[in-house]
């Protein structure tokens, strides 16, 4: 598939900001599957300082600071793709969740080293007993990992309710266990949770996701939302994308913009800003299919 | 082993006539000053000598007097709303911890080697991780390690510096040798406690001091002065090199003023600098002035609250972006707290073969790890003789409910355990007598360009139980300076000098807007407490008299001034305006000591010494000295009040005199002094005001008391030679441009200062405060004296009270343009963009 996508961020400031820092995580990785075919980013005003560098883990990272005193700050980013279908391996064939648990201990491969760095616990993900039990239910002994993992998905998406008012950048694990609800970032970082909790890895993705208009309506143009979803590493096979969210595995019609350990890793936009008052954020995405 | 609790010990019975005879010996511990009881090592011997030859009155003495010097130079931690949080980071306990030169050599080489390793393994960390990729160190170190900061990898430091000044926990194990039982590469602490106990203990000693040859420490300094100078100056002709510390709040704030000012390096907090295109900035009155180096005193994760953490308010938005562009030397680089690992030296060994090809030469002290299989057996098998922790951020993981055996096999990576420590014994002097303690040293290492210098001394850290020792807040405990003995006559080198740098010489010219802003409210709080305590001694002058307050005819027109300023509450019955005496004695106390009355005398002191704390760096040794005894006045409400007031008038103008002398006629003084001289007029204008009706009475005894609460007696007397009258009282008070307490005088100044202050936009632009302090000016020089005979005339007084209205209006308004145009600070808030996620098809 073939995608437009605009991810459009203003901020409204009540009082003039003088000095604003952002870092951004909007231009897309180039995977397996997928292409860039162009990138582009304007920054209403424009910026005094722009960097761009690749960050530990890969992504693409820019660092602005607009410099002079301003009530709007508008990012826009703008990006052509082109999305392959996945090879997705048969959940049922892949190696018991154990032996891939074992594999990652050892990380004698460069491939599981570099794997190895998804096991453990980040600034947002915990790993502890709460998750692990709630693991373990898609994981007895012997299960194949990928479908332990697919088992794992379909339980957060039938349990957990969407609930964008649950929840908020700081919400944990353990919360979000006990409240049942949230939204896509909230659903990753418990998949992975409970994944590291049985010692694999598994890393969180932010990226899009295009919508299908309800039959016979047509599609609405910035309707759409950026997204997140987690992957998992499946040894000698490489990492496969699930999204709790939708409780399927991604394929041509997931971009992937970046990935982590968990959302503070690879916010798409987040920053800080001197002054301003009240500050006011609209947000508006557009995936659109080209031919 | 046991290490039993030295305060338990029973003394020695003494076998001769030495004070440390007696010292109880400390079974299975290396003993610093023994071979035996009664039978000192012979490096102890002349110092144990000079101590009996002293005796113990002398001794007690000295020692109180080095506690007093501590204080004095400010070396208390002082929070002012939190008395339970006084005490002394690392009291100096004065006898001092000698070492042999040839002792000091094995550390010495031990030291450098290991700051090299150090130095080589945070390298490789920040950059291509072979050490991990290659299986030397366990990935688990970098992956899971909270002090690995993932957004400073590949940032390349100046000079490949990756570590300038490093420091180390080293004891002294019951065989004599010396161990290593922590590192601290990210901001280590105590440099600036060993260079003030090195003062202290050299002055308190001084005789004992210059007959043994000791290493100096100054040549430490200007080693590591020049290393950061020399990178720095790669890069511009005339560096600025600043310190950075969290502020006042910090326990060992003063370490942080002491080694601004010893170095030379303005002291700033994190609101003073600022990054623009990726560079960093020193807010200054006349602008933005280029930073080329910062000496970090704030923790890795607190640096940078845009890369880190975002709750962080001591940090600088953007650092990590300026380093990574290379535009600034940070010491050490954010980050290199990854060497703080907890489970890092149990790697070293076999990391200083593969790296240097040789045998790490300084131990550590024994513990495993739990995330490798041999350490995690070993541990577990023996967990009831070991002391368990975390691994990675040295924070504790375990409480005492949780099941360690549980905790740990949910993620072994986390946990480490050490062999019980039984670090060696040293005697100590209490005013009971001789005694015994445990003791760690820290010491210091800086990188030149010759290689690492070790600093020859240090902290030697002391507690009477190991736990305490070796527990995570070791500036809680005692410390005594480190004396490394030389085998040749030592080269004098000057401690107390600082070192003369153009940095230092350029510091008068600007200061950050921030310290601007301090010394103005300094200024503002000395004249409010001046003021206050003045007209509140006049007031208990004449209570302490034998007339009854009624025959008092001044007493109830000073009683309004002070309800004018709301020092005492609004009067219940206008009649006379005094109260019952109780009443009155009641109301007088809470103006002198009630702490939550802000217009209390005690609250204005506490605000004084906040001001004063807040521009530490800026004031002299002895300003400092002063400010401290104003505590007197909050430790002491139970004197004589008249007493108590005059002691306090005298110590403010002590301070004001030292603060105001010892700085030059820059613009720290010139912001000081339009404190002051705002506060004066504004207090001038309102109590002229609010006493007017009383004073166009003319009555003899309140023009007097108008004088004196003005201070300005001696000079009315001096020109007038006459009786109290109106016209030339209210002349000298408000006129008289050569009294330097009236307000003409004080509006003058303001001219003056702000015809000085730095021009940020248009010179030609004649800016608002200017043309606020000129238009009072003029006004004042308009008054029409004449009309001030207001007894006969009603209408002048109150044509007096609106002029002296309109005053007060002016310098509220010129001290809003002052803030507006050199002191604003704004409030940073981060931001990011949710994620709302995607619903579901």
């Amino acid at each position: 598939m073939k995608y437009r996508i605009v991810h459009e961020t203003t901020y409204q400031y009540s009082e003039p900001a003088s000095l604003s820092q952002n870092e951004l995580f909007l231009h897309p990785r180039e995977t397996i599957t997928q292409r860039v075919v162009e990138s582009e980013l304007v920054i209403v005003p424009q910026p005094q300082y722009l960097h761009r560098r690749n960050d530990f883990f890969g992504n693409v990272a820019h660092v602005f600071m607009v410099q002079q005193p301003h009530n709007h700050l508008a990012i826009s980013a703008t990006c052509r793709v082109t999305v392959e279908r996945p090879a997705i391996p048969v959940p049922a064939d892949t190696a018991p969740w154990e032996t891939v648990a074992q594999r990652l201990a050892a990380h004698d491969q460069p491939s599981t080293l570099e794997a190895y760095q998804f096991v453990f616990a980040s600034p947002l993900i915990t790993v502890n007993p709460a998750a692990l039990s709630y693991a373990r239910l898609s994981f007895p002994p012997g299960t194949p990992v990928l479908a332990g993992a697919v088992d794992l998905i379909n339980r957060i998406y039938t349990e957990f309710s969407y609930d964008k008012s649950a929840t908020n950048v700081d919400t944990s694990v353990d919360q979000l266990l006990a409240n049942r609800k949230g939204v896509c970032q909230d659903f990753a970082h418990l998949g992975i949770s409970c994944l590291r909790s049985l010692g694999l890895a598994a890393r969180y993705v932010s990226g899009y996701l295009e919508t299908k208009p309800p039959p016979g309506k047509p599609r609405l143009v910035g309707a759409d939302a950026s997204h997140a979803w987690l992957s998992l590493f499946v040894p000698d096979t490489g990492w496969v994308d699930l999204d709790p969210t939708n409780n399927l595995i991604p394929d041509e019609r997931h971009v992937t913009l970046a990935w982590g350990r968990d959302y503070g890793d690879v916010t798409p936009v987040k920053g800080i800003v001197m002054g301003g008052g009240v500050h006011q954020l609209s947000v508006m995405v557009d995936v659109a299919p080209q031919k | 082993m046991i290490t039993p609790d030295l305060t338990d010990l029973p003394p020695q019975q003494p076998a001769s006539s030495s004070l440390f005879d007696t010292v109880p010996f400390p079974h299975g511990a290396y003993w610093e000053g023994f071979l035996s009881p009664a039978s000192p090592r012979v490096h102890w011997q002349p110092l144990l000598a000079a101590f009996d030859a002293m005796g113990p009155d002398v001794l007690n003495e000295r020692q109180e007097r080095a506690r007093r010097m501590r204080h004095e130079d400010g070396a208390t931690y002082n929070p002012f709303d939190e008395p339970a949080g006084r005490g002394t980071p690392w009291a100096l306990e004065v006898m001092p911890l000698p070492l042999t030169a040839e002792e000091w050599e094995g550390l010495e080489t031990g030291l450098i080697q290991r700051a090299r390793l150090l130095e080589t393994i945070l390298a490789d960390t920040y950059g291509p991780q072979n050490l991990v990729k290659e299986g030397w160190l366990p990935p688990e170190l970098v992956f899971a390690n909270p002090q690995f900061l993932r957004s400073c990898h590949g940032i390349q430091p100046a000079g490949q510096r990756y570590l300038t000044y490093y420091a180390a926990d080293i004891y002294r194990g019951p065989d004599g040798r010396f161990r290593v039982l922590r590192d601290y590469g990210s901001n280590p602490a105590g440099l600036g406690y060993a260079l003030e106990n090195r003062i202290v203990t050299s002055r308190v000693f001084p005789e004992l001091y210059h007959r043994t040859q000791i290493r100096r420490l100054a040549p430490f300094f200007h080693a590591m002065h020049h290393s950061i100078l020399q990178r720095a100056a790669l890069r511009r002709e005339d560096p600025d090199i600043v310190l950075l510390t969290p502020g006042p709040d910090s326990r060992i704030y003063f370490e942080h003023a002491l080694l601004s000012r010893y170095l030379g390096y303005p002291l700033v907090e994190g609101p003073d600098l600022t990054v623009r295109n990726g560079e960093v900035f020193l807010k200054k009155l006349a602008g933005l002035e280029p930073v080329s180096a910062i000496f970090r005193h704030t923790g890795d994760a607190s640096s940078d609250p845009f890369a880190l953490r975002r709750e962080t308010a001591v940090g600088v938005a953007g650092l990590i972006q300026a380093a990574r562009e290379g535009l600034v030397d940070i010491i050490n680089p954010i980050g290199s707290g990854f060497i703080d690992t907890p489970v890092l030296p149990i790697f070293l060994s076999r990391l200083c073969r593969h790296l240097m090809g040789q045998d790490l030469l300084l131990e550590d002290h024994p513990a495993w790890w739990c995330g490798a299989a041999e350490g995690l057996s070993h541990i577990l098998a023996n967990l009831g003789d070991l002391t368990l922790g975390s691994a990675m951020d040295g924070s504790a993981v375990l409480d005492g409910s949780a099941d360690p055996v549980a905790a740990i096999q949910a993620a072994p990576h986390t946990f480490m355990a050490r062999a019980p420590i039984c670090p060696a014994a040293i005697p100590v002097w209490r005013p009971s007598g001789a005694a015994t303690r445990y003791t760690v040293m820290r010491l210091f290492a800086c990188a030149t360009d010759l290689g690492f210098a070790i600093m020859p001394g240090g902290l030697a850290i002391t507690a009477p139980d190991v736990a305490s020792l070796i527990a995570e807040c070791p500036e809680r405990l005692q410390s005594k300076d480190i004396w490394v003995l030389s085998e040749q006559p030592v080269a004098p080198f000057s401690l107390m000098g600082g070192l003369q740098t153009a940095t230092a010489v350029s510091r008068g010219s600007d200061l950050p807007s921030r310290v601007a802003d301090h010394l103005l409210w300094l200024g503002r709080y000395l004249e409010r407490a001046e003021g206050v305590v003045r007209l509140l001694r006049s007031v208990f002058r004449r209570l302490s008299g034998e007339a009854r307050p009624a025959e008092i005819p001044e007493l109830s027109f000073l009683l309004n001034l002070l309800r004018a300023d709301n020092t005492i509450p609004p009067s219940a019955d206008m009649d006379d305006g005094i109260p019952l005496y109780r009443d009155l004695l009641a109301q007088l106390e809470a103006a002198l000591y009630q702490q939550d009355r802000p217009e209390s005398v005690v609250a204005i002191l506490k605000r004084v010494k906040e001001a004063a704390r807040n521009v530490r760096d800026r004031l002299s040794l002895d300003s400092w000295r002063a400010i401290n005894r104003l505590e007197a006045f909050a430790d002491a409400p139970a004197g004589d009040p008249l007493e108590l007031l005059d002691d306090t008038l005298f110590t403010l103008s002590a301070f004001s005199g030292l603060a105001m002398e010892s700085m030059t006629r820059g613009l720290g003084w010139r912001f000081m002094d339009m404190g002051r001289r705002l506060e004066r007029s504004m207090n001038q204008a309102s109590l002229i005001r609010a006493g007017l009706p009383e004073v166009c009475g003319e009555s003899r005894s309140i023009l007097e008391a108008l004088l004196e609460v003005f201070d300005s007696i001696m000079t009315y007397r001096a020109r007038y030679r006459t009786t109290f009258q109106l016209a030339p009282v209210l002349d000298l008070l408000l006129l008289d441009d050569s009294n330097p307490k009236s307000l003409a005088f004080q509006l003058n100044q303001l001219c003056h200062h702000v015809r000085e202050l730095p021009q940020q936009d248009d010179p030609h632009v004649v800016q608002g405060e200017a043309h606020a302090a000129q238009e009072m000016v003029l006004a004042l020089r308009q008054l029409d004296f004449a009309r001030l005979r207001c007894r006969s005339d009603g209408d002048g007084a109150a044509s007096l009270a609106a002029f002296l209205e309109s005053i007060e209006t002016g310098l509220k308004a010129f001290a809003q343009q002052i803030s507006a145009h050199y002191l604003s600070r704004v409030p940073a808030t981060p931001h990011f963009s949710m994620l709302p996620g995607h619903r579901r098809p």
